[in-house]
C-alpha cells in the first residue's frame, strides 16, 4: 500500500467514525435507561410486595380495626381457632421450622451424594438420564405432589403408624408433610449442587490425587469443599421452597387446630397451610391474619437465609 | 516381559526407562524413550509444545491413568520395580513420587490443612505429627516465615508464588523420593521464579527433582541433566552444560539457539 492509499483510507475510516459515534452515544444512552429500569422493575416488585403485604397484615393488629387481634397473642398463642376468633401463630413457626428442617435433613445429604455421583461418578450416559431425571422432577407442579402424596405418602405413613399402634387421620400428618417437602426440595438442592460440583477446578482433583488421595477421599475432602458456596445456595433455594410450598403441604397436612406438634403421626399446621386454607370462604379479621401470616413467613425465610449465609462465611474463612 | 527375568537396574537410579511408547488413543506420543533418571539430581526436560515431556513426566507417578485412551508400551522401573505392574499401588507410589503443577492449585482450606492434607488421607490423625510436619515442610519450602502467624488463614489468600512453595511443602510433606515438576514458575513473575529456583537448587541433596520447563535459561540455572524431546522423540540426553554447550544433535542445537520453539 502507498502512502497515498494508506492517507486516503485514514481519512475515509475518520469521516465514518465520526458519524458512527453519535449513534453509538445515543445507543449507549438508550440501553442504559433500559437496564435502569429493569433494575428500578425489580427493586419495586419487591417493595410493593413487603409493603402490601405489610400494610394489610399490621392493620388487624391496630385499635381502629374492627375486631383487632392482640399482637402478643398472636406471636405467643398456641391455638388457631378462626371459629372462636383465637388466632395463636407461634406453634405454627414451631411447626414449619421443624418440617422444613427435617425435609432439609432427609433431603441434603441425598441431594449432595447424587450430585456427586451425577457428576463425579456415574458414566457419562447414566450421568445423562440422571441429569434429565433431576430437571424434570424439578419442573412437576407441586398440585401434582401434593396429589401423590395424598395419595400415596400417605398410605406409607399410615401403615408406618401401624408398627408403633398408632392411628392417624388418613395418613394425614407431620410426617407425611416432611416426606412430601424432602421429595420436593430434593431436585432444587441435587441441580444447584451439579452446578456447583461441575465448576470445582480440575487442577484441585489432580493435585488431591497426585498426592495419593483417592478418589473418594478426593471427592469428599477437595471437590465437597469447593463446591461449599454453590451446595449452600442450593440448600437456601430448597429451604426457602421448603417454607414457602403451600398446595401441595396442604393436602396433607391437615391443619392442626393447636399444637405444637411433636408426634410425626399427628395433624399439623405450617404458615403456608394456615394462609392458603380456605382463603376464599373467609372474611374479615380471618381473612387479613393471613397477611400478618404472611409477613411471619417472611421474617422467618430471612432469617434463614441470613443464618446459613453466616455459616457459609464461616466455613470459607478456613477458620 | 515375564516375572523370572532378572531386571538389572543401577540403584543410582529413581527411574529406569525401557522402550518406553505412549498413545493417545491413535496419536503416538513418547517413541522408545530409553533413559535413566539419576537420584538426587535435578533433571530438566525440555523441548517445543507437544513433544512429550510433560506426557513423560506424568508417567513418573502415574497420572496418565486419568486421562481416557492413553496406552503404553515397555518398561519404568522404579527401585526394581515396574511401576505399572500389578503389584505396585498407585497410592504408594504417588506419596513417594510428588508433583507440582503448572497453575499453582492449593485446595481451598487453610494453609494448615492444605499441607497437613497428604498425611490425613494416609490416616494420620496425631496433632503433634500434623503440627511437626507441617512446620517442616514449610520451613523446606522457604514459606514458614511468612505464614507461621496465620496457618489458619485461606490458602488461596496467598499470593501466586507463595502458593506454588504451598504446593511445593504439601508435596514434601509425604517424604517422597522424587518431586515432579511441570512447569513450575510459568504462571509466575519473575521474582518469585528465582526464589522457586533457589529453592529446587536447595531441595536436590534430599529429593529427585524431574522438573519441565520452557525456559532454557532455568534449565541451565538449576538442572543437572537435561533432555531435549521433540515430536515424542527423546533427541538427547546428558549433562545439562553438555547439551547447552556442546550438543551432540543438530536440532537440539537449532532449539536451544532459539532458531525454533
Amino acid at each position: 500500500m502507498t502512502t497515498e492509499q494508506q492517507n486516503k483510507s485514514k481519512t475515509l475510516i475518520r469521516e465514518r467514525s465520526a458519524k458512527r459515534r453519535s449513534l453509538y452515544k445515543s445507543v449507549d444512552r438508550t440501553m442504559q435507561f433500559i437496564f435502569r429500569l429493569c433494575g428500578l422493575i425489580a427493586a419495586l416488585m419487591i417493595i410493593l410486595i413487603v409493603f402490601f403485604v405489610a400494610a394489610r397484615g399490621v392493620q388487624v393488629f391496630l385499635p381502629g380495626y374492627e375486631n383487632p387481634v392482640s399482637l402478643g397473642e398472636f406471636l405467643t398463642g398456641m391455638r388457631w381457632r378462626s371459629d372462636q376468633g383465637v388466632y395463636g401463630v407461634f406453634f405454627i413457626v414451631i411447626n414449619t421450622i421443624i418440617t422444613a428442617f427435617f425435609a432439609g435433613l432427609i433431603a441434603f445429604p441425598l441431594s449432595v451424594l447424587s450430585a456427586l455421583m451425577i457428576v463425579k461418578i456415574a458414566p457419562k450416559r447414566l450421568s445423562n438420564v440422571l441429569t434429565t431425571v433431576v430437571e424434570l422432577l424439578a419442573a412437576i407442579p407441586s398440585v401434582v405432589y401434593g396429589v401423590f402424596a395424598s395419595g400415596a405418602i400417605t398410605d406409607i405413613v399410615e401403615k408406618m403408624a401401624g408398627w408403633f399402634n398408632y392411628t392417624t387421620y388418613g395418613g394425614n400428618s407431620m410426617l407425611a408433610v416432611i416426606l412430601l417437602l424432602a421429595i420436593m426440595i430434593y431436585p432444587t438442592i441435587t441441580s444447584m449442587a451439579v452446578v456447583a460440583i461441575r465448576a470445582v477446578p480440575e487442577s484441585h482433583e489432580l493435585g488431591s490425587l497426585a498426592l495419593g488421595a483417592s478418589r473418594t477421599q478426593t471427592n469428599f475432602k477437595v471437590v465437597l469443599a469447593s463446591a461449599k458456596s454453590g451446595i449452600f445456595a442450593g440448600l437456601i433455594l430448597g429451604l426457602g421452597r421448603a417454607f414457602g410450598e403451600a398446595t401441595a403441604v396442604s393436602m396433607v397436612a391437615g391443619n392442626a387446630m393447636k399444637g405444637p406438634t411433636w408426634n410425626p403421626f399427628d395433624l399439623t399446621r405450617t404458615l403456608t397451610t394456615t394462609m392458603l386454607s380456605g382463603l376464599h370462604e373467609t372474611v374479615g379479621v380471618d381473612y387479613d391474619v393471613r397477611f400478618s401470616v404472611g409477613i411471619v413467613l417472611m421474617i422467618i425465610i430471612l432469617i434463614t437465609n441470613l443464618t446459613i449465609n453466616a455459616l457459609r462465611k464461616k466455613m470459607e474463612s478456613g477458620d | 516381559m515375564t516375572q523370572q527375568i532378572q531386571v538389572q537396574t543401577d540403584n543410582d537410579n529413581a527411574f529406569d526407562i525401557r522402550d518406553f511408547d505412549l498413545y493417545y488413543t491413535d496419536f503416538h506420543a513418547l517413541k522408545k524413550i530409553n533413559m535413566q533418571i539419576p537420584l538426587n539430581k535435578v533433571t530438566a526436560f525440555i523441548g517445543p509444545s507437544g513433544c512429550g515431556k510433560s506426557t513423560l513426566l506424568r508417567c513418573f507417578n502415574r497420572m496418565n491413568d486419568l486421562i481416557e485412551g492413553v496406552r503404553i508400551e515397555g518398561e519404568i522401573y522404579h527401585h526394581n520395580v515396574e511401576i505399572h505392574s500389578k503389584e505396585v499401588d498407585v497410592v504408594q507410589l504417588r506419596t513417594d513420587v510428588g508433583m507440582v503443577f503448572q497453575q499453582p492449585n492449593p485446595f481451598p482450606m487453610s494453609i494448615y490443612d492444605n499441607v497437613a492434607y497428604g498425611l490425613r488421607c494416609q490416616g494420620v490423625r496425631d496433632r503433634k505429627i500434623l503440627d511437626e510436619v507441617v512446620e517442616t515442610s514449610l520451613k523446606q519450602a522457604a514459606l514458614w516465615d511468612e505464614v507461621k502467624d496465620h496457618l489458619n488463614r485461606n490458602a488461596t489468600k496467598l499470593s501466586g508464588g507463595q502458593q506454588q512453595r504451598l504446593c511445593i511443602a504439601r508435596a514434601i510433606s509425604l517424604t517422597p523420593e522424587v518431586i515432579l515438576m511441570d512447569e513450575p514458575t510459568s504462571a509466575l513473575d519473575p521474582i518469585a521464579t528465582n526464589k522457586i529456583e533457589d529453592l529446587i537448587t536447595e531441595l536436590k541433596d534430599s529429593y529427585t527433582i524431574i522438573i519441565v520447563t520452557h525456559s532454557m535459561n532455568q534449565a541451565a540455572r538449576v538442572s543437572d541433566r537435561t533432555a531435549f524431546f521433540l515430536l515424542g522423540d527423546m533427541i538427547e540426553y546428558d549433562v545439562t552444560e553438555k547439551v547447552f554447550h556442546n550438543p551432540e544433535d543438530k536440532r537440539t542445537e537449532d532449539y536451544i539457539s532459539g532458531k525454533f520453539g
